[in-house]
C-alpha cells in the first residue's frame, strides 16, 4: 500500500510541481529567444537574406531572357500541361497573374526583403562592433534594394514593407507607389555605399558578398532607369578605383575557375557537389529535353523533366557581329534528332560559328556560359552573374552619350568591345548620340546576353513594345505553333501582373492594367 | 428471527438455479412462505420482504413500491442493510403490485392476487441483472449502461470477429451509427480512416483519439492486432468524452483488451486463410495495343488535316491491325494475393489472479506485385487481487513488429505508380523477349514513363516497425467506496526504413538508397480518486477526481546516397557518395487534471458533470491552459409508475448533454517562431545561414468544439427490440488553420484561430431479435444523417486547396459545406463554327470540337472566374445493417455499410486518362471523340487539336460522379462442428468469409469510399490514383481446447 502512495506521490510531483513540463522548444533548431544576439548570429542571418537570390535566379531568365527577342523554348507538343504552358506563355505574352513564375519571381524578391527586414529591425538589439554592424546593414540594405529595384521593375508598386512582420495583420499592405518603392532603393542603396566597404581581392577573388561596388552598380543602374545621368555617371566613375577590370577574354568570364573575378561586381554564388545542396544546373534547363545528355555536360542524366527552356533565338544568332568573340562564348549547338515524343538524342556538341547540321540531325543552339567541366550529373558549379564590370562600362558609356558626351561614352564602350573582338578594330567612331544609343544598346545586348538584363534593357530605353512586336510577327511565321493571340504586346505588357494569388487574400491589393481586374 | 426465517426460505431456494426461474417461481413461493413460516411467529400483520442480488448479497437501498390495484394508494419505503423491508399494517385485501427498483439493477415489478393484510406476506426478490445492466467502458473507468447519460457506442469485438481483415476498423464499418470509418486504400495492412459524427477541422486531421486499456496511442493503430480486443468503446458527445479534453473533440475510441474471466482455463485458436482479388468492376479499361495504335493513326491523320502537319507517322503505329491487345498494364502489375492470420488466446483465471497471452501472425500480400506486409504480435495481460481484495494490481504488455514490404512507395497520387501503371503504353511489355525489363515503357509521342513493373520489382522499400504498448495499475480501496486508482502507460515504437533502388530503374542510370529510423517514446501517468457512496438511500454520487501527464519525444534520422559500385550490395556502406543525412527530433507534453461528479436519484434520476483541465506545449504561450466542461442528465422514464401502463416498453431513457472538447492536432511547436538554416556560399565555401521562416503565434488557442446532444434510448417487448436515436450540434470555434497571409511579407501563412464550423446529426439505432425460434436472426440497422457548414473565416472568406485550377480541387468557403468540389461547368463540345462564334470562349484555346465550359460570371469569356461550386462530397446519409442467423449448428452473418448522396471526384480518371494529347494511354471510350463537325462522338471526348485540350484536365463538372454505394462489406458463413467425446477440443468452428463481397454504386471506380487525405473534412471524395481495394475469400476455423 505504501508503494501505491508512493506511485501516487510521484506521479504527482511529476505533473504538479514542473510547470515548465509543458513548456516545450523544439530542440533541433536554433531557439528563436536566443538569436540575433551576436555578430556570428546575424551574419547568418545575413546569409539566409543571400539565399532567395537563387529562388530569384531559378525564375528570372524566363521573365528577364525569354520574354524577349534573346531566347524562346522548345516546344513540347505532347505535354501542355501548366508548367510548360506557364513558361510558353510568358515568351509569347500570353502570361496572366495565375503564373507561377512571375510569381516566383515576386515571392523571392519579398522573402529576401522579408529577411532583410528582420535582421534590421533587431540588430539594434545585438552585441557586436560597429564596424561589423555597418559591414551587416550595408550588405543587407543592398541586398533589400536589389530585391525592390527587381520587383518596382517588373510589376511596378508593389507593397512597401520595410519592418519585420511580426504578426498576421501586418502582412496585409497595399501596394505603395513605383517613386516610394524608388526612393527606399535609393535611401538603401546610399546607405549601403556608405556602410560597406571596397572590394577585396584575395589572390585576385572577391568573396562573394556584395561590397560598396556592387551598391554602387545597383544606385547606377537604377540612376539611369530613372534617367539621372549625371548622377549614374558620377557613381560610375567611383567603380573604377574599386580594383574592378575587365578579365582579358571574354569567354574567361564565364569559366567557374574565374567565379568572383575582378570584373565581378556581384554575383549570385553557387557550389557544385552532392552534399549540401548548393549547387546550379542552369546548362540542364537551358538544353533541349534529352534522357542523356553525356554529350554535351559529360556525365549521363535524363533532363527531359525540366530541360527545354531559354534557347537563344535566330534573332540573337543574329546580332554578333561577324568576329565577335561573344558569340562562341555565349552560344553552342546541339546537334541531334528529336523523337516523336519531342525528346531530343545528342549526336554531338557544334561550334554555333559557321554551323549548318549534318544530315538528317538539327542543330538546337543552347547557351554556353553555364556550361562547365563538372563531375556529378545536374550538379554545376556555375555562378550566375548579377553586374560585371562591362555591364559598369557600357553604362558609363550610355550616362555619358545621354547627356551628349558622345566622344567620352566611345572610350567605355571601346574598352568592351575590343576585348571582344580581340583588337581595336571594330572599334567606334560614331559620336552622335542617336546613333551611338542604338550601338550601345545592342553592345548591351550581346555582351550581356543571357545575364537577365534583356528585358528591363528594353524597357527602360523604350524600346520593348517596338523589337518585341517585330520579333513577335516573325516568331508568328516561324513556329505554327505559336497563338493568334500571342505577341499582342500593349503598354500594359511592360509590366508583369500582381499574382493572383496575393489578390485572393489581400482585397486592397490592386492588379496592373490589362491584366484580369 | 425475521431473517433467520427468510434465510430458511432461501435454504429450501438454494443452490440458486438460473435467474428467470426465480422470477417465474416466485408466486409459487410467495404462496407456501406463508405456510413454512408462520406458525413460528407470534400474530403480527404486515408484509416483509428480503432483496437480493444475484450473488446472493443483501442489497441494500433498494426502493420497494406496494400499490393498491383498486384503490390506486401507493405506499414506499427501501431496504435496510440486511437487504429487508417491511409495511406494516396494509390497508384492505385485494390485488397488490411490488415494484422494487435500486441502481444497476433491473426494476422488478411482483403483481399478488388476493394479499391479505391481515396476514404475514414474505416476499423474497432477486433483482438481476439484464443485458441493459451491463457495465460499459467509459472515460476513466466503467458505468452501468443503463446510468450513461454521454451518447455511447460499446461493440463487443466478439460480435465481428469473422472478418478475414487485418485491422480492426475493417470490422467496425457499418457498425456504429454516427461512426464513419472509410478504408480509401488498399494498401496491406493500412488505408483505413475513422470521423466521428463528422468530426473535421481545416488542418488538423480529425482521427478520434484512441485508447487502450487507458494508453493514449499516438501515432499509428495499424499494428493493434484485432484478436487482442474485447470491445470497443465509442464516446460519440462531448460529456462522455470531454474527460479527455483537448484531444476529444473528434470523438474518442476506447478499447479494452481480452481479461481472463473466472472460470476454467482456456485454450483458443482462431485462423483463416484467404485470397484478395481485385474487382473487376472499376478496373480503368484504358485502350489496348491495337485501340491505342488506331487512336495514334487517327490523332495523326487529324494533325494532317487540320495542322497542316508534315511529319510521318511513328512506325510503332502503322499498320495497328497486326496489334492484339499488348500489355494489360493493370493486370500485369496486380494479382491474386493470399492474406493469411493466425491467433492463440490462452486464459486462465481464478479469484486471485487472472492472465491471459495472446499471439498472433498476420501475413497480407498486396494486390500489385512484390507489396505485402506481416505482423508479429503478443499480448499479456495479468491481473491480482491482493489484500482481500482491496488491491487490484496489474500489468498488460503488447509488443508486436511489422515489415512492410514496398507497401509504402510512392503508389498513389499524381504522378506516382499507380498513374504510371494505368498510361503506360500498351505497346511495350513489361519485359522484353530477351528476359529484359526495359527502363521506359512508353511509345513515340508519350510521356516518360519508367517502367512501372520494373519499378516494384527492383525497388526494395522495407519498413520495420516495433511497438509496445504497456500499462501498469494498481487500484486501492482505501475506505469502503474509496478507491485510489493509478496507471502508468507506455507507447514505445521504433521504426527503421531500408530502401534501394537500382540504377536500371533511375534515368541517370545511377542507383541510390536511404535509411532512417524513427523512434518515439509516449509516457502517460495518472492517479485518481474515485468516491461511490449512497446517502439516504435513494441519492447516489461517484465522485472521480485525478491527475494525468503525458509526454511524447521522437527522434529520427535518415542518411541517403548514391553511387553505388553494384546493385550487389544495397546498403549504403557501398554506396560512394552520401548525399543527404540529418537527425531530429520532436516533442509535446500535456498536463491535465480531471474531475467528474454522477448522480442519480432512485437510479432513475441521472446527472453528471465533468471536466478536465489541460495544459499543452502546444499552444500559444498566451493560450497553453484550456478548461473542457461536460454537464449531461438522463431520465429513466420507464422507472415512472405512470409507464405501468405501458408494458411493452421495457427500458426508455431520455438524456441529453453539453460540453465543450477540444482539438489539439496542430503538430508540435506549431504557435513558435521558427528560425531554419537557409545556407549559402562565399569562398567557394558552404556558410551557415538561417533566419525566422514562420510567424509565430503566441495567441494560438485550442480549437472548440461545443456540443450538445439529445438521445433517446428505448427497449421493447421483453427487450426483443431496442432503438437508440441521437440529435447532436457541435459548433466548433477557433478552428486551427494555416491561414494564408500575403507572401509579400515574407510568410506564406500562420497558423491560427480562423474560423467557426457547425455540424449537426441525427443518428438512429435499431437492433432487436427478429426471430427466435430454431431459427434465430439478430438484426441491427443504423443510419446517420450529419452535416456541416462553415459559418465563418477570414477574408476572403474561403480557402482554396492550392492555386492552380488543375488540382485545385475544392474550396472551403462561408456558407458550404466543407470540402465541396470547385472548377469549371462542362457545357459539351462546340458544335460547330456558329456555336463556338456564339458562344464564349477560353481564350484562344477554344475550336470547334473542344471543351465548352459554362460562362458562370456571364463576361462572356472562359477564365478562372468561372470556376465555381460542382459538387458536394459530403454524404446525406452513412448507414449500416447487420444480420445474424442461426440454425442448428449454422451460423450466417452478413454486414452492410453504404452511403447515399455524396459526390466524388475523380481526377484518376479525368485528368490522366483522357489527355488528347497522344501523351498517356487513353480510356477506351476516348475512341469516341470529336473528330469532324460531322463525326462528333459521344460529345464527352472532345478533339486532339494542339494546343486545345488543356483545359479538359482543370477541375470541371465532368469529372464528379455519384459517390452513392451500398457495400456487402462481409458475409459469413459458419459452422460449428458436433464434438462428442472429443478428448481435446471443447469447440470447433469453421466458416467461409467474404469480405467486400458486393458493392453497388455508381461510381465508376473500384472503391467508392476513396478518399484523398483519409476522411479529413478537406479533401474527401476525390480519387486520386488509390491502391485498389481487393475482395477478400477466406476460410476460417475457431477452436478452443479442453
Amino acid at each position: 500500500m505504501n508503494k501505491i502512495f508512493i506511485i501516487v506521490a510521484v506521479a504527482c510531483t511529476i505533473v504538479s510541481c514542473k510547470k515548465d513540463f509543458i513548456e516545450l522548444s523544439p530542440s533541433d533548431e536554433i531557439p528563436v529567444t536566443n538569436y540575433y544576439k551576436t555578430e556570428a548570429q546575424f551574419r547568418m542571418a545575413l546569409t539566409a537574406t543571400y539565399q532567395p537570390l537563387r529562388d530569384l535566379e531559378n525564375n528570372d531568365f524566363y521573365t528577364a531572357e525569354m520574354r524577349t527577342d534573346n531566347t524562346n523554348y522548345q516546344y513540347y507538343a505532347i505535354n501542355r500541361g501548366t508548367a510548360y504552358t506557364m513558361r510558353e506563355d510568358i515568351a509569347n505574352y500570353m502570361d496572366d497573374p495565375s503564373n507561377n513564375y512571375s510569381n516566383n519571381i515576386y515571392f523571392a524578391c519579398f522573402s529576401g526583403i522579408s529577411r532583410a527586414n528582420i535582421l534590421l529591425d533587431r540588430i539594434d538589439g545585438g552585441t557586436l562592433s560597429d564596424a561589423a554592424k555597418n559591414d551587416i546593414v550595408g550588405q543587407t540594405k543592398f541586398l533589400r534594394a536589389f530585391y525592390y529595384f527587381k520587383l518596382v521593375r517588373y510589376f511596378g508598386a508593389v507593397p512597401l514593407f520595410i519592418h519585420e512582420v511580426t504578426n498576421a495583420e501586418q502582412a496585409f499592405l497595399p501596394r505603395s507607389s513605383a517613386d516610394s518603392i524608388y526612393a527606399l532603393i535609393i535611401d538603401d542603396a546610399k546607405d549601403a555605399i556608405a556602410k560597406m566597404g571596397n572590394p577585396v581581392f584575395t589572390s585576385g577573388k572577391q568573396s562573394g558578398q556584395a561590397s560598396k561596388g556592387s551598391a554602387t552598380m545597383l544606385l547606377s543602374e537604377v540612376y539611369i532607369t530613372q534617367k539621372k545621368y549625371p548622377e549614374a555617371e558620377a557613381l560610375l566613375n567611383t567603380l573604377s578605383t574599386m580594383g574592378y577590370d575587365l578579365l582579358a577574354k571574354y569567354s574567361d568570364v564565364f569559366s567557374t575557375v574565374n567565379k568572383n573575378s575582378k570584373e565581378s561586381i556581384f554575383e549570385v554564388q553557387y557550389l557544385e557537389g552532392l552534399q549540401g545542396g548548393q549547387q546550379s544546373q542552369f546548362i540542364y534547363y537551358f538544353l533541349p529535353r534529352s534522357t542523356n545528355t553525356t554529350v554535351i555536360t559529360g556525365v549521363k542524366t535524363d533532363n527531359s523533366g525540366i530541360g527545354g527552356w531559354n534557347t537563344p533565338t535566330q534573332d540573337i544568332i543574329n546580332a554578333y557581329e561577324a568576329g565577335d568573340t561573344r558569340k562562341d562564348a555565349s552560344i553552342a549547338v546541339a546537334e541531334g534528332t528529336y523523337n516523336s515524343s519531342n525528346i531530343f538524342t545528342f549526336s554531338a556538341n557544334k561550334s554555333i560559328i559557321g554551323y549548318t547540321p549534318a544530315a538528317g540531325k538539327v542543330g538546337v543552339p543552347y547557351i554556353k556560359k553555364y556550361l562547365n567541366p563538372h563531375t556529378n550529373p545536374g550538379n554545376t558549379n556555375d555562378d550566375w552573374p548579377i553586374y560585371r564590370y562591362a555591364d559598369a562600362l557600357l553604362l558609363l558609356a550610355e550616362a555619358k552619350n545621354e547627356q551628349g558626351k558622345g566622344a567620352e561614352a566611345l572610350i567605355p564602350l571601346n574598352r568592351v568591345r575590343a576585348r571582344a573582338f580581340g583588337d581595336a578594330t571594330h572599334n567606334i567612331t560614331v559620336t552622335d548620340p542617336n546613333s551611338l544609343r542604338d550601338i550601345i544598346a545592342h553592345e548591351r545586348r550581346v555582351e550581356l546576353a543571357f545575364e537577365n538584363h534583356r528585358w528591363h534593357d528594353l524597357v527602360r530605353t523604350g524600346k520593348a513594345i517596338e523589337v518585341m512586336t517585330a520579333y513577335g510577327i516573325k516568331a508568328k511565321q516561324q513556329y505554327s505553333y505559336l497563338s493568334p493571340a500571342s505577341f499582342n504586346i500593349t503598354p500594359s505588357r511592360l509590366l508583369y501582373p500582381i499574382p493572383q494569388s496575393e489578390r485572393d487574400l489581400n482585397i486592397d491589393l490592386s492588379q496592373n492594367d490589362g491584366y484580369p481586374q | 428471527m425475521m431473517k433467520n426465517r427468510y434465510k430458511v426460505v432461501k435454504g429450501h431456494r438454494m443452490p440458486l438455479v438460473q435467474r428467470q426461474i426465480v422470477i417465474w417461481l416466485l408466486p409459487l413461493f410467495l404462496v407456501l412462505l406463508p405456510a413454512l413460516s408462520l406458525q413460528a411467529q407470534e400474530k403480527k400483520t404486515g408484509v416483509k420482504g428480503l432483496v437480493e442480488n444475484e450473488k446472493g448479497e443483501a442489497l441494500e437501498g433498494v426502493t420497494v413500491d406496494m400499490k393498491n390495484e383498486a384503490t390506486g394508494t401507493k405506499r414506499s419505503t427501501v431496504t435496510g442493510k440486511d437487504g429487508v423491508f417491511t409495511f406494516d399494517s396494509p390497508a384492505s385485501k385485494g390485488a397488490y403490485i411490488f415494484t422494487f427498483s435500486h441502481v444497476g439493477y433491473t426494476l422488478q415489478t411482483i403483481r399478488k392476487e388476493n394479499l391479505d393484510p391481515q396476514k404475514e406476506e414474505a416476499l423474497y426478490v432477486v433483482l438481476k441483472d439484464n443485458s441493459s445492466l451491463q457495465e460499459v467502458v467509459v472515460s476513466y473507468g466503467k458505468q452501468r449502461r443503463q446510468e450513461v447519460t454521454g451518447s455511447i457506442v460499446q461493440q463487443n469485438a466478439s460480435d465481428v470477429k469473422d472478418m478475414p481483415v487485418t485491422q480492426f476498423a475493417q470490422q467496425l464499418q457499418g457498425k456504429i451509427a454516427g461512426v464513419q470509418i472509410g478504408q480509401n486504400s488498399g494498401q496491406p495492412g493500412r488505408g483505413m480512416e475513422f470521423r466521428i459524427r463528422g468530426a473535421a477541422s481545416l488542418s488538423s486531421d480529425n482521427q478520434p483519439l484512441f485508447v487502450v486499456d487507458g494508453i493514449p496511442i499516438t501515432g499509428s493503430i495499424n499494428n493493434i492486432n484485432p484478436s487482442e480486443i474485447e470491445t470497443f468503446t465509442v464516446l460519440k458527445d462531448a460529456s462522455a468524452s470531454s474527460l479527455y479534453g483537448s484531444r476529444a473533440a473528434n470523438g474518442v475510441i476506447l478499447i479494452t483488451t481480452k481479461h481472463a474471466k473466472t472460470g476454467d482455463p482456456k485454450v483458443e485458436f482462431s485462423t483463416f486463410y484467404g485470397t484478395q482479388i481485385i474487382p473487376q468492376k472499376g478496373r480503368p479499361r484504358v485502350m489496348n495495343a491495337r485501340e491505342f495504335a488506331e487512336f495514334q493513326n487517327e490523332y495523326y491523320q487529324d494533325r494532317v488535316k487540320y495542322e497542316g502537319y508534315t511529319g510521318a507517322l511513328a512506325a510503332d503505329y502503322q499498320n495497328p491491325e497486326r496489334y492484339g491487345n499488348g500489355t494489360n498494364w493493370f493486370d500485369a502489375l496486380t494479382r491474386k494475393a493470399p492474406i493469411q492470420n493466425y491467433d492463440l488466446v490462452v486464459s486462465s483465471a481464478n479469484g486471485k489472479s487472472s492472465s491471459t497471452i495472446m499471439a498472433g501472425y498476420q501475413d497480407q500480400q498486396g494486390v500489385i506485385i512484390n507489396t505485402g506486409t506481416r505482423l508479429f504480435s503478443l499480448r499479456y495481460n495479468q491481473d491480482f487481487n491482493v489484500i482481500n481484495d482491496k488491491l487490484k494490481v496489474g500489468f498488460g504488455i503488447a509488443p508486436s513488429y511489422r515489415i512492410d514490404h514496398n507497401n509504402r512507395i510512392s503508389t498513389e497520387g499524381v504522378n506516382n505508380l499507380m498513374e504510371k501503371i494505368v498510361e503506360a503504353s500498351p505497346l511495350v511489355a513489361p519485359v522484353d523477349s530477351n528476359g529484359n525489363m526495359p527502363l521506359y515503357v512508353q511509345s513515340p509521342g508519350m510521356v516518360q514513363n519508367i517502367n512501372p513493373y520494373a519499378q516494384f520489382i527492383l525497388t526494395k522499400d522495407d519498413y520495420k516497425t516495433t511497438r509496445i504498448l504497456g500499462n501498469i495499475y494498481a487500484n486501492y480501496e482505501v475506505l469502503k467506496g474509496l478507491q485510489i486508482k493509478t496507471n502508468i502507460a507506455v507507447d514505445k515504437g521504433a521504426e527503421t526504413h531500408q530502401k534501394f533502388s537500382p540504377g536500371a530503374i533511375a534515368s541517370n542510370g545511377l542507383a541510390t538508397g536511404s535509411s532512417g529510423s524513427v523512434d518515439n517514446y509516449s509516457w502517460t501517468a495518472e492517479a485518481m480518486l474515485n468516491y461511490t457512496k449512497t446517502f439516504f438511500h435513494d441519492h447516489h454520487i461517484e465522485a472521480l477526481a485525478g491527475y494525468s501527464a503525458q509526454q511524447f519525444k521522437q527522434e529520427s534520422n535518415s542518411i541517403s546516397g548514391t553511387n553505388f559500385p553494384s546493385d550487389d550490395v544495397q546498403w549504403l556502406s557501398s554506396a560512394t557518395s552520401i548525399t543527404a543525412g540529418s537527425s531530429n527530433t520532436t516533442a509535446y507534453s500535456l498536463l491535465s487534471a480531471i474531475g467528474r461528479l454522477n448522480y442519480n436519484f432512485r437510479g432513475t434520476y441521472l446527472l453528471s458533470a465533468a471536466i478536465r483541465r489541460d495544459g499543452s506545449s502546444r499552444f500559444g504561450v498566451n493560450k497553453r491552459y484550456g478548461n473542457f466542461p461536460s454537464v449531461s442528465a438522463g431520465w429513466i422514464i420507464s422507472n415512472e409508475r405512470f409507464m405501468d401502463r405501458f408494458p411493452v416498453v421495457n427500458f426508455l431513457k431520455l438524456r441529453g448533454s453539453y460540453g465543450l472538447t477540444g482539438n489539439n492536432n496542430i503538430g508540435n511547436y506549431t504557435s513558435l517562431s521558427h528560425v531554419t538554416y537557409n545556407n549559402y556560399v562565399f569562398n567557394a565555401t558552404l556558410v551557415s545561414g538561417a533566419t525566422i521562416t514562420t510567424l509565430q503565434n503566441a495567441d494560438l488557442a485550442w480549437e472548440r468544439n461545443k456540443q450538445w446532444d439529445l438521445g433517446l434510448d428505448l427497449s421493447l417487448f421483453n427487450n426483443r427490440v431496442s432503438f437508440t436515436y441521437d440529435f447532436y450540434h457541435k459548433i466548433s470555434d477557433g478552428l486551427i488553420q494555416d491561414r494564408p497571409i500575403p507572401r509579400s511579407s515574407g510568410f506564406s501563412s500562420v497558423t491560427s484561430n480562423v474560423g467557426v464550423l457547425e455540424f449537426w446529426g441525427n443518428e438512429f439505432t435499431v437492433s432487436g431479435a427478429v426471430l427466435t425460434g430454431k431459427l434465430k436472426w439478430n438484426s441491427s440497422f443504423n443510419i446517420s444523417f450529419d452535416r456541416n457548414i462553415i459559418r465563418t473565416l477570414l477574408a476572403p472568406g474561403f480557402i482554396r486547396r492550392n492555386n492552380t485550377i488543375t488540382s485545385d480541387y475544392y474550396r472551403n468557403q462561408v456558407g458550404h459545406a466543407l470540402g465541396e468540389f470547385y472548377g469549371f461547368v462542362f457545357d459539351g463540345l462546340y458544335k460547330d463554327a456558329q456555336d463556338l462564334a456564339n458562344s464564349p470562349q477560353y481564350g484562344s484555346a477554344s475550336n470547334v470540337g473542344t471543351i465548352k465550359m459554362k460562362d458562370v460570371n456571364g463576361d462572356k469569356t472562359i477564365n478562372e472566374s468561372d470556376r465555381t461550386f460542382i459538387g458536394n462530397p459530403n454524404p446525406e446519409f452513412l448507414f449500416g445493417f447487420s444480420n445474424d442467423f442461426a440454425w442448428q449448428n449454422f451460423d450466417l452473418s452478413i454486414s452492410i455499410a453504404g452511403s447515399y448522396g455524396g459526390k466524388i471526384l475523380n481526377p484518376s480518371k479525368w485528368a490522366y486518362l483522357t489527355n488528347l494529347d497522344g501523351a498517356r494511354n487513353l480510356l477506351a471510350a476516348v475512341k469516341d471523340r470529336w473528330r469532324s463537325p460531322d463525326d462528333p462522338g459521344s460529345g464527352i471526348y472532345p478533339r486532339t487539336l494542339s494546343g486545345t485540350t488543356a483545359i479538359g484536365r482543370s477541375v470541371n463538372s465532368q469529372w464528379v460522379e455519384d459517390g452513392s454505394y451500398l457495400s456487402v462489406k462481409n458475409i459469413t458463413l459458419g459452422y460449428t462442428l458436433p464434438l462428442k467425446g472429443n478428448l481435446a477440443l471443447k469447440n470447433l468452428r469453421v466458416y467461409g468469409s467474404v469480405q467486400h463481397a458486393l458493392i453497388l454504386t455508381k461510381y465508376s471506380g473500384i472503391n467508392p469510399e476513396i478518399s484523398l487525405n483519409g476522411l479529413n473534412g478537406t479533401g474527401i471524395g476525390i480519387d486520386e490514383n488509390a491502391y485498389p481495394v481487393p475482395r477478400v475469400f477466406a476460410i476460417g476455423l475457431n477452436a478452443s481446447f479442453k
